[in-house]
Parts: structure tokens; C-alpha cells; sequence
């Protein structure tokens, strides 16, 4: 089990890298440069020629990368090409801000998510299931600005509980964005909850019809010895990986979600270093997407080994 | 609308130009919002279009219209305490000439002004001696990149902003939030409104959606869509008010390539379309045709051109040119709302002349950078609100670096020349129209229409009145406490 973690953890270092190499070179194909970007249309070339030399552009991409790298595994990633406020201090802000948001919807996305696909699976074909099922259903095929939209619309415009945008910078107190994190947050629920709950469903009917579950109950087992010790386990195995997927799909679905409501997270730091070509920032976060990405598979297949006795003793 | 009461705090919402923007007025990437509110020029652009005092009381000029004074008010405070002097005038300008500052209104002053011409006589008095003759010059000091800041504070000014403006600065954050209060002593009255909160929000629909919940109360450097604003208007707490033409959209041709180096044939592409028919299916109808005239029909120059118009006038050139079935990709981007339906537009009409237009859309992240002033036929706008000598000379003049048709055109420059020369209003009036005439005939610049700008405010702003990016922060307000 230490070696396979030590594999693991051997190929999630890997992913980092080769990720970092790739969005480094991805971002020197993007059009425009960062130079001109950041003085604006009008500089001068000379102007130009002066920020380039400042900021090393005229160096080999590759020679940038590995000076890159060399400062970045000492926790330095550079400064902002936009504003030269420090990359590291710009994320950790915007992180803190995201986590908020995120770790909330985890906790109600999954929570929920698996007591309606038990619910749906133990009561297949009864009115619960379709109610269930058809809302996850539907929940899945909207995209999630459109339920952002949506949720602003009820929420924010209709009926003024909640704010309808961020108008907080992401220095702001954790105090101050509590009244403004509910709506984005249930959007990253709504959205990551929707294949859990079809994952959790058809696991528990699956397992609920297998012969161990069969044998369970012709030996006396109450429903609930049979469902909690028995059933469960291996029912909710392949919803694991579900949700470390969709964990990985956070990353993602924060971008937007927090462009809806102009949430001060990391996903709203990106979109606006895309805008100022303001690489330094890029790779942080593209490191810290592929760490969160590895992660969380890492994860995943603990909590498979966990829940599976032949995964762990197996010599694996 | 009711009447404004003095106090209230109105919070407006804009899209951050970067994180690098900066309160520097001669940059730029300056924040536009805060600089009318923070500070003054020499003079400004009223509402009618004219030239109008502003840190300057008066001024006038030698006969040969070179050497121009302008007579400072006396007793104006910037918000430390610090009395305007002529002094601030001269760093000020001639800050913007350095090239350090890569100013975007250096192209305009750097083939008139030598940076040591622009001198102090006395306390009050500025005096700027130019290089060519120019009987518009005062118009030109009226841009927003030349508001006057406090001498060799042109570091610090990035980010404490203190000007001689009806407001002053409290908070700024690059892209963030920021924050401006009356300025008791400022020299035209205190202004109507306690303080203004400025937010940054990208993203438009968010923008939107921060007006509708009722977080802010303007959405400024926001022209909106046909579709919002109706969301907009039919709310019952927010409403739409129109700038009036705030928006040149236009259709340059590259002069300097084939085949729009063809004077004649940029004509064909003029006359063919049908100006009416592209104001309503781009724009429904919410501006003025501009039939190729890039002067706004406000300004106290404007014109009436004349050109033969119609599609068989347009066929007659083409086969003339031998180029009847002409061909030609127009480029366009979701850089604007305007500009797709502007192209597929103009496609449409003018295959009424047997012009078969293919409209090609471009990523509107490098659309400056790869297509403007690179393909031979694209779409673009600009804001309106340039006097009429620093249009005509930033977008017309041969190298200028806003000439974005390449249009080299000796016998136009020399009209420029005459006009800024002659000193005598009727007749530099009619010289400023002759270019007009001579620009609708000959130039690569199509103009099917001026836009109307559909800003979005609550219902409870008074005297919201916009012209370039700039309000009239003096006057407007709002109508109960907020």
C-alpha cells in the first residue's frame, strides 16, 4: 500500500510537471503580447522594447521556463506582469475566496447528492425516483451560468434575499462576502450534484439486486444491517471516482460561475490575467489546477481502497 | 425623473481596463470614470459642442494663431491645499510629450509643440508657442488625457489623484474598488452628490445584473444590447437613458492595398448601401445615418455632404472598373454588439448592387492586433465627443498613428493645414466642411450609421448627462437619499 501511494504521488509530481510545460508554451502561442498588452495600444516602441527586456521576454522560452520553475519550487512565483504585486500573495487571496464558495458546495453537493441517490435507488420506479431522477436529469443538461442566471434572477432580482454580484475586492474580510457566497455556491452544487445522485442511484440498484444482498436477507439481516454494513460499501465504490471527477470539474466550473457573480476567486483571477496576458499568474494557477486535479483522483482511489478489502489487501 | 437632492452617495459600476490602470490622466490606461471627478483641464467641450473655459478663465492668441495664452483663474486648490499656478499647466502638458509617459495624445501635441515652448510668464498665465499655426488649438487641450495635475507629482498622481476636481479622492484599487467625496472648495461649487463608489465588475451580464438587484445605480463604458436593455427599461427600478449618437461605427477600407487603393472604388462600396435600411436591421433604428460623414451631426461643424447614392450609381463604377460581381471579405468580432450585425448588414444591402460580401468573424481577444489595420475591410467604432481638429487629424491625417484607412491624401492634409491656419471662424468653418465633403468622396472610412449608447441607470439618478466618458459631475445626482 506505501508503494502504491509512493507511485501515486511519483505520478501526480509528473502531471504537475508536464501540465506547467504545457500551459507555459500554450500561453506564448496565445495572440498578442504581453508587452503591448500592458501598456496599452498606443506605447510607444520604444516604450515596448524597454518593458520587454524588463520582464525577459527577449530570453528563449525555455531559458524562461526553467527560471520559472527554479523560483517556483522555492514558493516564488514572480509578479505580476499587470500590477508587479507578488503572484503568491494575488492567489492565496483569491484561493481563500474560492475555497469558501467550493468547499461549501462539496460538503451540500455530495451530502445531498448521495442521500437522494439512495433514496432514488431504494425507491426505484416509485414517484420519489422520478422526482429525483428527473431533476437530476435536467439539473445536469443546464449549464451552469444558466443557473447562475437563474438563481439571480429568482434570488437577487425578484425576491431580494441574496446579493446579485460580488462588489467586494478579494482582499475583503471572509465577514463581508458571507451574504454574497449562497448563490454561487448552490450554482457548484446544483451542477455537481446532478451525476452523483445518477451514479449513487444505479449503484444501489445494482448492488440492492446482486446475490450477496440476496443471501444477507435470507439470512435475517435487518434492512438496515443489510443497507448500512452490507450494501452501501460497494454500492457507492464507482460514485467515489464520480466524485473526485467532479471535484476536478470544480476547477472549471468556478470560472464561470464566478464571472456570473464577479466573485473575487481564483477563477475571476484568471479570466482577468487571460485579458492582461499576465502569464506569472497563469502558471500559478495552472500548477495549482493540475495539484487539485491530482489530488483529488489521489484521494479518490484511497477512499476506493478504503471501502474495497480486496483493493487493500490484494498486494497493490 | 424628479429634482436632485444635494447629498447621496451614487455607486456606479465599469469595466476595469486592467490591472495596471492607473489614475494618471496622461496614460493610457488611465480609469476614465474618476477623472473627470477629479480633476480639470485648461478647457472642456460643453454640452453644445463649443469650446468652453475651464481651468482657464480666457485666452487668446497672436494673429498668425502660433502663439496662444491662456489666462489661469486665480485663487483654484488642488484637494492637498496646494494653489494652481501657471507652473502646474506647464509640467502637466508637457508631461504629456514625454516619452516616458507614452501618452496617446503625444501623436496629437508632438507635430505642434515643442515641449520648451510651453512656458509660465507669470503665476496665471500659460503660454504655448507652436510650431505650425493652429486656430483650433484650444479644442485639443480639451482631451482627457490633458487634465492638470500638480507639478512633479506625476508619480504619486497614479494612485492619490489629487487634482482641482468637484471631487476627491478617498480609496482607488487597480480593477477593484474605489472612492471619491465632494470637494468643498472646488472653484464652480461644491457638487450635488456626497460621495461616488465606483466597482469593477467584467464581466456585462454581471454588470447588468448588480443594476437590476439594486447594488449600484450606473453602468458606465456600457453600450447594451437590444435584449438587456428591454430587461432593463421593463424593470419597474431602473431605466434606460440614450447618449445620442455616443458611438461612430464604421467600416474602414485599407487604402494603402489593393484593391480599396482605388479612390473610385472605395466610392462603389459607399453608394451602394442603403443608409436607412442599415440604421434599422443593425440598429433598430437608435441613431442617425451617417452617410460617410465621420463628424457627428452635434458638432457645431457638421455638414450636410452630398453623394450620388444608389445601387445602380455603385454597379456603374464597378463596371467602369471592370469589377462588376465584386467580391470582398468585411471582418468583424463580438468585440461590440454592434459590429456583426453592422457587417451582416451592409453584406445584405449592397448585394442589392451586385456586391457579394462574405463576413468573416474574428476572435475579438487579438482583434486590434491581427485584423485592425491589417485586413482590407473590417468593422469598428469609436466613441464620439472629439472636437472636430483632433478627429479629423488622429483618424484622416496621413501617419497618424489612428489612421486606421492608411489614408495618405496630400490635397486633405493641406485642407487640415489651411483650416487650423486660418483665424477667421466663418471661413475655417467652411474649410472644416469642404474636408467633410472631400473625406465622404474620397476616403477608405465607411459610416453607415451613429448609435445611439443605451446606458443603464435606476430610475432614481437626475441629471445623468455623458459626453466621451465623462458625466456632468457637478450636476447629477439623485432623487431621494441612497
Amino acid at each position: 500500500m506505501i508503494g502504491f501511494i509512493a507511485r501515486r504521488l511519483g505520478a501526480m509530481v509528473l502531471t504537475i510537471v508536464l501540465s506547467s510545460l504545457l500551459v507555459f508554451f500554450a500561453l506564448q502561442a496565445l495572440p498578442g503580447d504581453v508587452a503591448t498588452q500592458v501598456l496599452g495600444q498606443n506605447a510607444t516602441p520604444d516604450a515596448v522594447a524597454a518593458l520587454r527586456e524588463k520582464l525577459n521576454l527577449n530570453q528563449p522560452p525555455f531559458q524562461r521556463y526553467l527560471s520559472w520553475v527554479g523560483n517556483a519550487v522555492q514558493g516564488d512565483f514572480g509578479e505580476s506582469t499587470a500590477s508587479g504585486d507578488p503572484v503568491g500573495a494575488l492567489l492565496w487571496q483569491s484561493l481563500r475566496n474560492t475555497l469558501l464558495i467550493a468547499g461549501i458546495a462539496v460538503v451540500i453537493g455530495i451530502v445531498a447528492s448521495l442521500v437522494l441517490g439512495i433514496v432514488a435507488g431504494l425507491q426505484r420506479d416509485k414517484p420519489a425516483d422520478h422526482v429525483i431522477s428527473g431533476a437530476s436529469l435536467v439539473a445536469m443538461s443546464i449549464p451552469e451560468f444558466v443557473v447562475a442566471t437563474l438563481l439571480v434572477l429568482v434570488f437577487a432580482i425578484a425576491i431580494p434575499i441574496f446579493p446579485a454580484v460580488v462588489l467586494s475586492d478579494a482582499d475583503t474580510s471572509i465577514a463581508s462576502l458571507l451574504p454574497s457566497i449562497w448563490l454561487p455556491a448552490a450554482t457548484l452544487a446544483i451542477a455537481l450534484s446532478a451525476y452523483i445522485v445518477r451514479m449513487a442511484r444505479a449503484g444501489v440498484i445494482d448492488t440492492m439486486n446482486s446475490e450477496f444482498v440476496s443471501a444477507a436477507r435470507l439470512r435475517g439481516l435487518t434492512r438496515s444491517q443489510v443497507l448500512f454494513r452490507h450494501a452501501l460499501p460497494s454500492a457507492l465504490l464507482p460514485t467515489v471516482n464520480v466524485i473526485a471527477l467532479n471535484i476536478a470539474w470544480l476547477i472549471g466550473g468556478v470560472v464561470v460561475v464566478e464571472a456570473v457573480f464577479n466573485y473575487p476567486g481564483v477563477g475571476k483571477l484568471m479570466l482577468d490575467a487571460v485579458y492582461d496576458r499576465d502569464l506569472p499568474i497563469l502558471q500559478a494557477i495552472a500548477v495549482l489546477s493540475a495539484m487539485v486535479y491530482a489530488l483529488s483522483n489521489l484521494a479518490a482511489d484511497m477512499a476506493a481502497m478504503a471501502l474495497n478489502p480486496r483493493l487493500r489487501t490484494g498486494g497493490r | 425623473m424628479g429634482t436632485a437632492i444635494r447629498g447621496g452617495t451614487l455607486r456606479i459600476a465599469r469595466p476595469p481596463a486592467s490591472r495596471a490602470e492607473t489614475l494618471d490622466p496622461a496614460s493610457g490606461l488611465s480609469a476614465y470614470e474618476y477623472l473627470g471627478a477629479l480633476y480639470n483641464r485648461i478647457t472642456r467641450i460643453g454640452w453644445d459642442g463649443s469650446v468652453i473655459p475651464d481651468l482657464a478663465e480666457k485666452w487668446d492668441s497672436s494673429p498668425d494663431a502660433k502663439r496662444w495664452r491662456f489666462t489661469l483663474r486665480s485663487g483654484v486648490t488642488f484637494h492637498d491645499g496646494h494653489v494652481l499656478t501657471a507652473e502646474d499647466a506647464v509640467y502637466s502638458l508637457r508631461r504629456i510629450l514625454d516619452p516616458d509617459v507614452a501618452s496617446p495624445q503625444a501623436g496629437v501635441f508632438e507635430p505642434l509643440i515643442d515641449p520648451a515652448a510651453i512656458t509660465a510668464p507669470d503665476a496665471q498665465t500659460l503660454q504655448i508657442d507652436l510650431l505650425s499655426p493652429n486656430a483650433e488649438f484650444p479644442s485639443l487641450l480639451a482631451a482627457y488625457q490633458c487634465y492638470i495635475i500638480k507639478a512633479d507629482s506625476g508619480e504619486a498622481v497614479a494612485s492619490n489623484g489629487i487634482g482641482t476636481g468637484p471631487f476627491r479622492l478617498t480609496s482607488f484599487k487597480a480593477a477593484g474598488q474605489g472612492e471619491v467625496v465632494a470637494y468643498p472648495e472646488h472653484f464652480a461649487g461644491p457638487p450635488v452628490l456626497d460621495r461616488i463608489q465606483f466597482f469593477s465588475i467584467s464581466d456585462q451580464q454581471a454588470r447588468t445584473n448588480a443594476l437590476l438587484g439594486g447594488q449600484v445605480d450606473l453602468l458606465s463604458q456600457t453600450n447594451l444590447d437590444f435584449v438587456t436593455a428591454r430587461v432593463v427599461n421593463a424593470s419597474s427600478k431602473t431605466t434606460i437613458a440614450r447618449v445620442k449618437n455616443g458611438q461612430w461605427y464604421t467600416i474602414p477600407m485599407l487604402t494603402s492595398n489593393d484593391p480599396f487603393d482605388t479612390a473610385r472604388l472605395r466610392q462603389a462600396m459607399k453608394v451602394a448601401y442603403d443608409p436607412m435600411s442599415m440604421l434599422n436591421t443593425a440598429i433598430q433604428g437608435t441613431g442617425t445615418p451617417g452617410l460617410d460623414n465621420p463628424v457627428p451631426p452635434e458638432d457645431p461643424y457638421w455638414v450636410e455632404t452630398e453623394l450620388k447614392r444608389g445601387p445602380d450609381q455603385a454597379q456603374k463604377i464597378l463596371k467602369d472598373l471592370g469589377k462588376s460581381n465584386f467580391t470582398m471579405e468585411l471582418y468583424t468580432s463580438a468585440y461590440d454588439a454592434i459590429l456583426t450585425p453592422m457587417a451582416l448588414a451592409y453584406r445584405g444591402t449592397v448585394a442589392r448592387a451586385g456586391i457579394d460580401i462574405a463576413v468573416t468573424t474574428s476572435s475579438a481577444d487579438s482583434y486590434f492586433t491581427d485584423i485592425w489595420m491589417q485586413k482590407p475591410m473590417m468593422s469598428t467604432y469609436w466613441f464620439t465627443g472629439r472636437p472636430i481638429d483632433q478627429l479629423l487629424n488622429q483618424i484622416f491625417r496621413s501617419g497618424s498613428s489612428y489612421n486606421e484607412t492608411a489614408w495618405a491624401d496630400k490635397r486633405f492634409d493641406q485642407l487640415l493645414d489651411s483650416a487650423r491656419a486660418e483665424t477667421n471662424d466663418e471661413r475655417r468653418r467652411g474649410i472644416y466642411q469642404d474636408a467633410q465633403q472631400y473625406i465622404v468622396e474620397n476616403s477608405g472610412s465607411i459610416t453607415p450609421f451613429f448609435a445611439d449608447r443605451l446606458v443603464g441607470i435606476s430610475k432614481s439618478v437626475v441629471n445623468y448627462r455623458e459626453r466621451g466618458f465623462e458625466f456632468d459631475y457637478l450636476a447629477i445626482g439623485l432623487d431621494s437619499e441612497s
